[in-house]
């Protein structure tokens, strides 16, 4: 595994400039680097008063799972204070949180997004603490990468701590491919051709896809998007002046057009349920699916040992000749309530289980959680796929990153549009043009309201 | 001889008039009523009317749901209502889904309820088998139907196996078919109510009248159409408020399976309402979604409720 590649978080003042966002998907640290820690304090609270923290989360049973035992673990090291977890689903996280912080009953700290839109109105309403002196006091500049302090950092405050990095690339069934004569392929004319000799062989879904969830199109989307226009092509749109109606985005969207007409993705990806697909592909019904690393908890969990039978690759570029670009997101954002009454004591349980080395070891384990900055791998037992992961996410890295989630890093409207129109556009009931178009529109109109991401920054005096 | 205790109270009573004193004893009955009211009373004003009040005075507002500033924009969220075309094209699904729900609960729950009422063999085993998806979780009936219209799911096999197979299809990802396919799996979610309310009315119609007709030589469909429908009127105007209510505010199972998708084929106001105002953070123009709803309700059963009344004249 490459360590050197891996990108040095050691700073403590971290002022970003525009264009320092402008690369900052390629500063997103998937990279495992062997790295000491120092400078990271264990807590700020000065007493040991009984405090009671609430926490609110959701995610992956992985990233769950894990918490909650690095929690017991924190609550065993400081028995005076109780930390009380409600596991709260994605769908109804905004609409539970966002009354129950207006009505003053929120909880101390939640796990949240970290994009334009909600997360900006909950900042603008004075419900997230600001996290800047935890930040410097407590070393997290020495780890967090700048790039994502950009993310969940406005007005020179760190409003959110991202806690891991996320990336989508293809897994696919060895087995199945050694079966039917196939390599891992190198250029889109080869992957074409794997989904021609699956088909033939009965497989229905050569490559899963469950658009009737619709967010598993626009990982496609925003792999295909950032393939054609490159890391600076969409910068360009997301801080600059270019626009989503360009002839790449375009093309990039003809591509997934074709990938779905030659059938690829089965008869109709729409009538295609994520949860479905993921568990059709562990059982061995589908030879691939492009998702994230998430997946790989719960695929042990279903095939045990046999999951020395998958693997996973890069996506081959869509243009010959094209560099690899390797995605990569921030994932979620974790905030502490401005009206807690323990801010100190909140700190240190964020500190503890994101920051301290076992957590972090605990959370690269459950396969769900890539944390944040270097990585120390030493003692790590990770399968071969998580292995896999990193050294694809590594091996190209240097040649810029792309957004996995356009969608979490876009306004929710631009999303909602985008959900609707991929449907539309395999559907063919829209061009690639008409929604190019209806996307910028959108994105023009949240852009206009402010409601678009800027680049953030802190700096430790 | 026993010996009245002295009691002022009853003293008191005793010398008043008539009809102070059935003033009085009113008052103490409804009082223990209005006590015994009193608890659910809170919980509804606390927990609906106020919130109902609440949504009607936000659709006046743009609001984010966060901020402390509401900006006051009068009608202005009910001028976008007439002129966004996902809001009436979710109305035109809504209206859809309400004709088939309702249809699928009266027809389907009237055929049920008379062979219920018939001395069918294993009759309590239907009745429990009809009721079950009521009391059922919505989300669990979804699940089951998410199995049944998947690509390789029951149905699909099922037509396979009786040589039906090119009726097969993505039922859920079909922006043709998807909307009528889950109109009929939440009809299958409600229709055991409809079927118990009638049966209940079914059998509280004098036999008598059945004696008579078939004395006059009626057969069974005669006597349904001539006896028994006719007897459940105020029974069927039930069963169409409770379904046309059920229908119009349904959410659970659409958004479990398809989010309004593909392509907004199963948007309904519902759904969207709560796109905008939980999604897109605006509070102010989905409730002014939600005001739109109510009045689609309570127009659609007070049009019920007039037609029957009328159907009486």
């Amino acid at each position: 595994m490459k360590s050197g590649t891996s990108i040095s978080t050691m700073r403590c003042a971290t002022g970003l400039t525009r264009r320092g966002i402008l690369r900052g998907g390629a500063g997103l640290g998937l990279g495992a680097a062997l790295s000491s820690r120092a400078g990271i304090q264990r807590s700020v609270a000065q007493d040991a008063s009984p405090a009671n923290i609430t926490i609110w989360l959701g995610g992956e049973p992985g990233t769950v799972n894990a918490t909650t035992e690095i929690l017991d673990r924190f609550m065993q090291e400081n028995p005076d204070i109780t930390i009380e977890t409600t596991f709260v689903g994605s769908s109804l996280f905004n609409p539970t949180l966002v009354p129950a912080l207006n009505a003053g009953e929120g909880p101390d700290i939640w796990m949240g997004g970290s994009g334009p839109g909600q997360p900006q109105a909950i900042i603008q309403a004075g419900h997230a603490l600001d996290l800047t002196p935890y930040y410097c006091s407590l070393g997290w500049n020495e780890i967090i990468p700048e790039e994502i302090v950009g993310y969940t950092s406005s007005d020179g405050k760190l409003w959110a701590i991202g806690d891991s990095v996320e990336t989508t690339l293809m897994f696919y069934n060895s087995a199945i491919f050694a079966e039917n004569g196939l390599e891992i392929p190198q250029t889109w004319a080869d992957l074409m051709a794997a989904c021609d000799t699956l088909e033939a062989a009965g497989f229905a879904n050569p490559i899963g896809l469950g658009g009737a969830d619709k967010y598993p199109i626009s990982w496609w989307q925003s792999l295909l998007w950032g393939r054609y226009a490159g890391p600076d092509g969409v910068n360009d749109v997301m801080f600059g002046d270019g626009s989503w109606n360009s002839e790449p985005f375009i093309q990039a969207t003809a591509k997934l057009k074709e990938m779905n007409d030659a059938g690829c993705f089965g008869a109709n990806p729409l009538a295609e349920l994520q949860d479905d697909i993921e568990a059709r592909f562990w059982r061995g019904d589908i030879p691939m699916i492009f998702s994230g690393p998430w997946i790989i908890g719960p695929g042990i969990d279903a095939v045990g040992d046999d999951i020395v039978n998958f693997g996973v690759f890069q996506v081959p570029p869509p243009v010959d000749g094209e560099p690899i670009y390797p995605s990569a997101d921030i994932g979620t954002g974790w905030y502490i309530n401005a009206a807690t009454e323990h801010p100190d004591e909140a700190a240190d349980v964020l500190n503890f289980m994101l920051f301290n080395e076992d957590s972090r070891r605990l959370m690269l384990e459950s396969g769900d959680n890539v944390p944040v900055g270097p990585l120390n791998l030493e003692g790590v037992d990770l399968p071969q796929i998580v292995q896999d992961v990193f050294a694809l996410s590594n091996e190209y890295r240097d040649n810029g990153t792309i957004h996995a989630f356009l969608d979490t890093v876009t306004p929710a409207s631009m999303t909602d549009v985008s959900y609707d129109g991929l449907q539309a556009v395999l559907a063919g009931q829209m061009t690639p043009e008409q929604f190019t178009e209806t996307v910028q529109q959108s994105w023009e109109a949240a852009k206009a309201e402010g409601e678009i991401l800027v680049p953030g920054g802190v700096t430790c005096q | 001889m026993a010996v009245q205790p002295y009691s002022p109270t009853i003293d008191r009573v005793r010398d008043m008039p008539q009809s102070r004193r059935l003033k009085r004893h009113t008052l103490q009955r409804y009082l223990v009523a209005y006590l015994f009211i009193l608890p659910v009373l809170l919980l509804y004003v606390i927990f609906v009317l106020r919130p109902t009040v609440q949504t009607f005075w936000l659709a006046f507002y743009e609001w984010n749901g966060i901020s402390v500033d509401r900006e006051w924009v009068g009608l202005a969220n009910f001028q976008r209502l007439l002129t966004d075309p996902i809001f009436w094209q979710a109305f035109q699904h809504s209206v859809i889904w309400a004709v088939i729900v309702v249809t699928f609960n009266l027809i389907v729950g009237l055929v049920a309820a008379a062979l219920l009422a018939s001395s069918i063999r294993g009759r309590l085993i239907f009745r429990l088998g009809y009721f079950l998806p009521v009391v059922q979780a919505s989300i669990v009936t979804a699940m089951i139907w998410r199995w049944i219209y998947a690509p390789i799911g029951v149905l699909n096999t099922g037509l396979d196996a009786i040589g039906l197979g090119f009726l097969a299809r993505g039922w859920l990802g079909d922006f043709t078919v998807v909307l009528p396919a889950l109109a009929i799996a939440s009809s299958w979610m409600t229709f055991g109510l409809s079927v118990v309310i009638l049966l209940a009315g079914m059998q509280g119609i004098d036999p008598t009248l059945y004696d008579a007709a078939r004395v006059d030589g009626a057969g069974p469909t005669r006597m349904f159409l001539d006896i028994t429908i006719p007897s459940l009127r105020n029974t069927i105007t039930i069963v169409i408020l409770l379904a046309l209510v059920d229908a119009f505010k349904v959410f659970d199972i659409i958004w479990a399976t398809t989010e309004g998708g593909p392509i907004r084929s199963t948007e309904v106001l519902s759904t969207y309402l709560f796109k905008e105002g939980f999604q897109q953070n605006q509070y102010g123009y989905g409730s002014a979604i939600a005001v739109a709803l109510s009045l689609i309700i309570l127009v659609s059963s007070i049009l019920n409720l007039a037609i029957r009344e009328r159907g009486d004249d």
